[in-house]
């Protein structure tokens, strides 16, 4: 079926002065689509945004929605938004803020629809600023869905909410959602974006590095961590070179006191918590049980969204794991050089 | 191609804007304002103020260069400069609105420059009419001018019409004025036109190359609206006055509807 994309981005680029903020973005959104725009701090996330939304103009290429130049489809009442820096007036309440902006467009949900959507029924009274920071994202959530839009795309929305507030929050977004209607949200948040979007798109530095399912964006950084102790600091490199193995780190808190492992119990002074990365757990596993038999405490860890972030988003130069673990394990030495 | 996909969104964001002005918006805007009354307080005393102390000084004499009562003279005057200040005073409310982001957010609505300019000149021209009205009534009912009821109504109306520019002023110190440059900015402005233009005391005792100055400022304008409207003698009409300050309306709307499209772009 030939449908038009929601969102179409062809390369996008946006300089300020000598810094390229968004450098070539490619990205194409269909209709009911929830997607996760993720990124560590100043990668261009917020650009990006601007960018779609007609806030900022392109130094290059080029951002369409629903076919057409953001701003028809803002003016046609399609778009909805909560922007970073987009904040509300203080000295109004909740619901004459909602009614003011559901005043300047053409065909807005009854206020107390939009109210009650973003569960903001019981705030409608309150001044805006009287709110917590949860409440004031819902009140900017109602601001955003009074236009009853197609597409609505949130910069950080659950930033400054407690978890309570990021419930009530995400709920109210999957009314939304279930609706048919398209999301994109930019935010730190790992766990949400995992949890709650079903494409993630990850960018660095102005470019997209990234973009797939939460499960495939996971796969993308080594699959499973193997954590153990009882392996004494000298045969360390050995561990390394056990198969499977893309990385080692050893744990802070084991190597802390010396003669206590990281749940307090007793144990030689040397032998830490050891996580190793591995693409192939089943095999390091098995080698590492043959030729390490005094590892105890052995644990399988899936990774998490945030190894699979870290893992893409990082530097190459600095990060390649086994320089960090040689530094770890160097220090750890150090360590316990002074204290015998 | 880039031509088409560059011009093409301009022409239908504008063509829609002139189509249609949200009215239930600026109704809506301009009540939050006024309810915000309170902000305001000092804006409405002070012309009542100047015009009780001064007022009183001159006493029952009579104006050689307009033969209307002194005290009515600087009713005008400080009714003017009340209006002024009242217009101007959007200034604020518009830089607060502007570091809070407010604007981003009205920029994903239809709401246009030509509209947003709409309603912030609607509520900078209800709080001059407040400010008027309370200056009018303090000289009306508290000092007795004495003035006919056909020439009060011309002398509020002109000076009231006569704000727009000013109003269009505050909007421009809004759009362009970081929140800690917008007290000064606005000091310098609204001290320059009250000086100058003679609405704090006359030009007739001011050195002469003031008088000059005066003739380019919309607040001299404002000031000889008001005493027109009054029946001044002397006066040349309304055409002049009307003319200047309607050249100021149009130079200062261009910019600001200029400077509307590019705000919203946070950088």
């Amino acid at each position: 079926m030939n449908e038009t994309p929601v969102i179409q981005l062809s390369g996008l680029r946006k300089r300020f002065g000598a810094v390229t903020a968004v450098d070539g973005v490619d990205l194409t959104i269909r209709p009911g689509e929830v997607v996760a725009l993720l990124g560590p701090n100043g990668a261009g996330k917020t650009t990006t945004v601007d960018l779609l939304l007609g806030l900022a103009t392109p130094t290059d290429g080029e951002a369409r929605l629903f076919g057409t130049d953001p701003r028809t489809a803002v003016v046609d009442g399609r778009v909805g938004a909560m922007l970073q820096g987009g904040a509300l007036l203080p000295d109004v309440t909740v619901r004459d803020a909602v009614a003011l902006v559901a005043a300047a467009h053409r065909h807005p949900m009854p206020v107390a629809e939009a109210l009650r959507r973003a569960r903001c029924t019981d705030i409608a009274t309150r001044r805006v600023s009287k709110l917590s920071g949860g409440q004031l994202q819902r009140a900017r959530f109602a601001v955003a869905v009074v236009s009853d839009p197609d597409l609505l795309v949130l910069d950080e929305p659950t930033a400054a909410m407690d978890v309570e507030a990021r419930h009530v929050f995400w709920s109210s977004m999957r009314d939304f959602t279930d609706a048919g209607r398209t999301v994109v949200i930019a935010t730190h948040y790992l766990d949400e974006a995992d949890t709650f979007a079903d494409r993630i798109v990850i960018i660095r530095d102005g470019r997209v590095v990234a973009d797939g399912t939460p499960a495939a964006i996971k796969a993308t950084a080594a699959t499973r961590t193997v954590r153990f102790a009882g392996v004494a600091a000298d045969r360390y490199d050995a561990l390394r070179g056990l198969p499977g193995v893309v990385g080692m780190a050893v744990d802070a808190r084991g190597r802390r006191g010396a003669t206590r492992d990281d749940r307090g119990r007793a144990c030689e002074p040397g032998h830490d918590a050891v996580s190793l990365r591995t693409d192939r757990s089943d095999d390091t596993l098995r080698a590492l049980l043959t030729a390490f038999p005094e590892a105890h405490d052995l644990q399988v860890v899936a990774s998490t969204m945030d190894d699979a972030f870290l893992a893409i988003t990082a530097d190459p130069a600095t990060t390649t794991d086994p320089a960090t673990t040689t530094n770890t394990t160097t220090s750890t030495t150090e360590t316990e050089g002074v204290l015998a | 191609m880039t031509a088409t996909t560059v011009t093409a969104p301009a022409t239908t964001a504008r063509g829609s804007a002139a189509g249609r002005l949200p009215l239930r918006y600026v109704l809506l805007e301009t009540r939050r304002q006024l309810r915000n009354v309170k902000a305001m307080v000092f804006t409405f005393a002070i012309p009542i103020v100047m015009l009780l102390v001064f007022g009183a000084a001159y006493g029952g004499q009579t104006d050689p260069g307009t033969h209307l009562p002194f005290l009515v003279v600087t009713t005008l005057q400080m009714t003017a400069y009340g209006a002024m200040m009242a217009a101007l005073s959007q200034a604020f409310a518009l830089v607060n609105e502007r570091s809070l982001g407010w604007n981003r957010q009205l920029r994903m609505t239809p709401l246009s420059g030509w509209a947003f300019l709409v309603s912030k000149l609607v509520s900078a021209m209800a709080f001059a009419a407040v400010s008027i009205t309370l200056t009018f009534a303090v000289a009306i009912l508290g000092m007795h001018a004495s003035l006919g009821a056909g020439h009060w109504f011309a002398a509020g109306l002109g000076i009231w019409a006569g704000v727009v520019p000013f109003a269009l002023i505050a909007i421009l110190i809004g759009q362009f004025a970081k929140p800690a440059y917008a007290q000064p900015m606005f000091m310098v402005v609204f001290m320059g036109l009250s000086i100058l233009g003679g609405l704090w005391v006359p030009l007739s005792v001011m050195p002469a190359w003031m008088g000059s100055v005066a003739h380019l400022l919309p607040s001299y304008w404002l000031n000889r609206i008001g005493q027109t409207g009054a029946g001044a003698t002397g006066s040349a009409g309304m055409t002049e006055p009307t003319l200047v300050l309607l050249g100021w309306t149009v130079a200062l709307a261009a910019v600001i509807v200029w400077r509307y499209q590019r705000d919203a772009a946070r950088r």
